[in-house]
């Protein structure tokens, strides 16, 4: 048994480390999406000025609307790791040792289940507008790129979920093993650090 | 739950999906997750398998792919980037010089210095946050109780929500297809009075109680005078969001790139680096996905929730009640204050609307009517942008009570010598104030309206 285990944990923690960089480099794209955003829309503002240049930026809605997907989907898997995404830990934190991890690789279960089925079809969705090269009703953009998006994410979030799923199954069968590939349950107080350490730039953590 | 697709009753399979989700939700599945397995599930029973998964597929690309959800990565960017900027502590300052002569006068100039903040911020946890460091060790150096300090800066954090650019109020908006610049002007002026029943009970209670908060003054009009300057950016800030969200000569994501575009300049003059800036790009990626994805997967069960008629079923029943409105109104309030128990704000919110929000405009007396004929007397979108405030307040509410109270949290995050009971107890005072603010905002339903009425041209 305790063979399998650490085979278990092994595979789980090679995956979780081919994983990160891969999770960090989309939640870069997005950030960098962000700032791009905003400068797009200083810009704007600036090039509508009737008595300086009158020229609004070409597609400008079409433009925002169609690179959201990459601000508010690429990231969900970098999200997923770090425990972002709200849930309802109240039980949570009552249920220790095995049962914790029961509950946790049951609930690992159920959001791959979901996601994978979201990937799928969300591939049918980009498919139709890939081949009917379906456009955005202004400035006529493609619109299947940023649909690309959504199947893409969620195809790694799911690789994501599938490596929780393996690493909560570990501690569900050993409670007493290191953690590997899987989110440690915070609290309150846990959560209030994370605001901090968001609001004050990380030096304030006590 | 697949055999006899398309013969089930509605009402039965909303009720089982619903309890669905109420049961995986417990169990700790990430609420975003839960409801889209459960509205999958409800829209393949309900109009069959291909069209119910290509309908649920296609929401994560629909609900995130348009041009009015865009204004949240600004708001939520200016939020991470303000207190870079600098200008809290500058607030403060100011703040204190004015009114600090005042009974309990730090922590008035704490209320102060939080909503002028939060012109900057809409974040109500990370308002809380920035003050805990820069307006506590004051409050403490001049013997203010650590229940009040901690107290204040815990429960003015909640201001951050009301007032614009309040990513919560656009969330509320998005979900309930309302004008999301009605909302944001709407929330001015019930965070101003907010903030004011605060002041006014802080100056009571030092007034009943002088060694808990004593008065600091001293200063000359010369120094008041020249403290105004610091405070400048934060109104050039909000001056940039209300006027085009009021005047429309912006879209409110331009004004928002806009006012994050000068905070980040100000970030920059005050010595941010350029690692913090990434952090705080990082942040706001990482916020705006976890909003979204809650978004869409609301959204997929909110779509087999209309195929299943449980809404209009509910709003059947909630105006059938024999009971006054208002009665019916505190019934479902004291609802949210349970809810508010278990859940984080937006998630409370997301999941509760559906329900709830047609329910209200029902017992309204629907889309169409006429103010004289309502039981609140109110139109529809005027009864639609007050309930939102309402709701958000409330939601603010259980952000400083136990057993969750975030805020709380926070404040004993940031400053470890004051326990948590004490900032609990800190708070009964401020508790008080908004039970009051929200039987002012229920009763006088104009200081929401107001505003948006204005914009809209009524």
């Amino acid at each position: 048994m305790a063979e399998i285990d650490d085979m278990l944990g092994r595979v789980t923690g090679r995956a979780d480390r081919m994983l990160c960089p891969v999770e960090d480099t989309l939640n870069f794209i997005a950030a960098t999406a962000v700032l791009f955003l905003m400068m797009l829309g200083v810009v704007q503002v600036i090039m509508r000025i009737r008595w300086l240049f009158s020229a609004p930026i070409f597609g400008y809605i079409d433009m925002i609307e169609l690179s959201m997907p990459i601000l508010a989907i690429l990231g969900i898997s970098y999200c997923q790791r770090h425990g972002v995404h709200i849930r309802m830990d109240i039980m949570l934190h009552k249920l220790r040792g095995r049962t914790l991890w029961v509950v946790e690789t049951f609930n690992s279960v159920v959001a791959l289940v979901i996601v994978l089925l979201l990937t799928r079809f969300s591939w049918v969705f980009f498919m139709d507008a890939y081949t009917s090269g379906d456009s955005s009703v202004d400035a006529e953009y493609l619109t299947w790129p940023s649909k690309l998006l959504v199947p893409i994410a969620l195809a790694i979030l799911s690789a994501r979920l599938l490596i929780q799923f393996l690493g909560s199954l570990r501690l569900a069968i050993d409670p007493k093993r290191e953690l590997i590939g899987v989110i440690k349950p915070a609290d309150v107080a846990d959560q209030a650090r994370e605001e901090i350490r968001e609001a004050l730039g990380g030096d304030e953590v006590k | 739950m697949i055999i006899g697709i398309g013969y089930q009753d509605p009402i039965l399979v909303g009720i089982i999906c619903i309890s669905l989700l109420f049961v995986l939700a417990l169990l700790g599945v990430r609420v975003a997750f839960a409801a889209a397995l459960s509205g999958f599930l409800g829209l393949v029973e309900l109009i069959g398998f291909w069209p119910g998964a290509t309908t649920a597929a296609s929401i994560p690309y629909a609900k995130t792919s348009l041009y009015g959800l865009s204004v949240l990565p600004p708001f939520i960017l200016i939020g991470f980037l303000a207190f870079h900027a600098g200008m809290t502590a500058k607030l403060f300052d100011a703040a204190r010089k004015w009114v600090g002569w005042l009974p309990g006068g730090l922590a008035v100039a704490t209320v102060m210095a939080q909503t002028g903040f939060a012109a900057v911020s809409g974040a109500s946890t990370a308002t809380a946050a920035v003050f805990s460091r820069i307006a506590i060790p004051e409050m403490l150096k001049y013997k203010y109780s650590k229940r009040l300090a901690a107290g204040v800066v815990a429960a003015g954090g909640t201001i951050a929500s009301l007032i614009p650019p309040s990513a919560i109020l656009v969330i509320y908006a998005l979900v309930v297809e309302e004008s999301v610049g009605a909302l944001l002007l709407a929330g001015f002026l019930p965070g101003i009075v907010s903030a004011l029943i605060y002041c006014a009970i802080i100056v009571l209670w030092s007034m009943y109680k002088p060694e808990v908060g004593p008065a600091v003054g001293g200063y000359t009009w010369g120094e008041r005078a020249r403290s105004v300057p610091g405070v400048l950016p934060i109104m050039l800030v909000a001056l940039i969001i209300i006027t085009a969200i009021y005047g429309g000569w912006a879209t409110i994501t331009e004004a928002g790139a806009l006012g994050a575009f000068v905070v980040l300049i100000l970030a920059f003059f005050h010595g941010m680096r350029t690692k913090q800036l990434k952090d705080a790009l990082m942040e706001t990626a990482r916020l705006t996905v976890m909003i979204f994805t809650l978004i869409w997967g609301i959204y997929i069960f909110v779509t087999f929730l209309n195929f299943s008629t449980v809404p209009q079923a509910f709003s059947t029943w909630i105006v059938g009640i024999d009971a006054h409105p208002y009665l019916i109104l505190l019934g479902i309030l004291l609802g949210y204050t349970v809810l508010g128990m278990f859940m984080d704000a937006i998630g409370m919110l997301l999941v509760t609307l559906p329900i709830f929000y047609p329910a209200v405009m029902a017992l309204n007396g629907g889309d169409y009517v006429l103010a004289a004929d309502s039981p609140f007397g109110m139109t529809k979108d005027q009864a639609s942008v007050w309930f939102g405030i309402i709701v958000v307040k409330m939601a603010e509410v259980c952000l400083i009570t136990p057993p969750i109270g975030l805020n709380c949290f926070v404040v004993n995050g940031v400053q470890p010598q004051i326990s948590l009971q004490d900032v609990f107890r800190g708070i009964a005072l401020f508790f008080v104030a908004d039970v009051i603010t929200i039987a002012v905002l229920v009763f006088f339903p104009q200081i929401v309206t107001w505003l948006p009425d204005l914009m809209r041209g009524g």
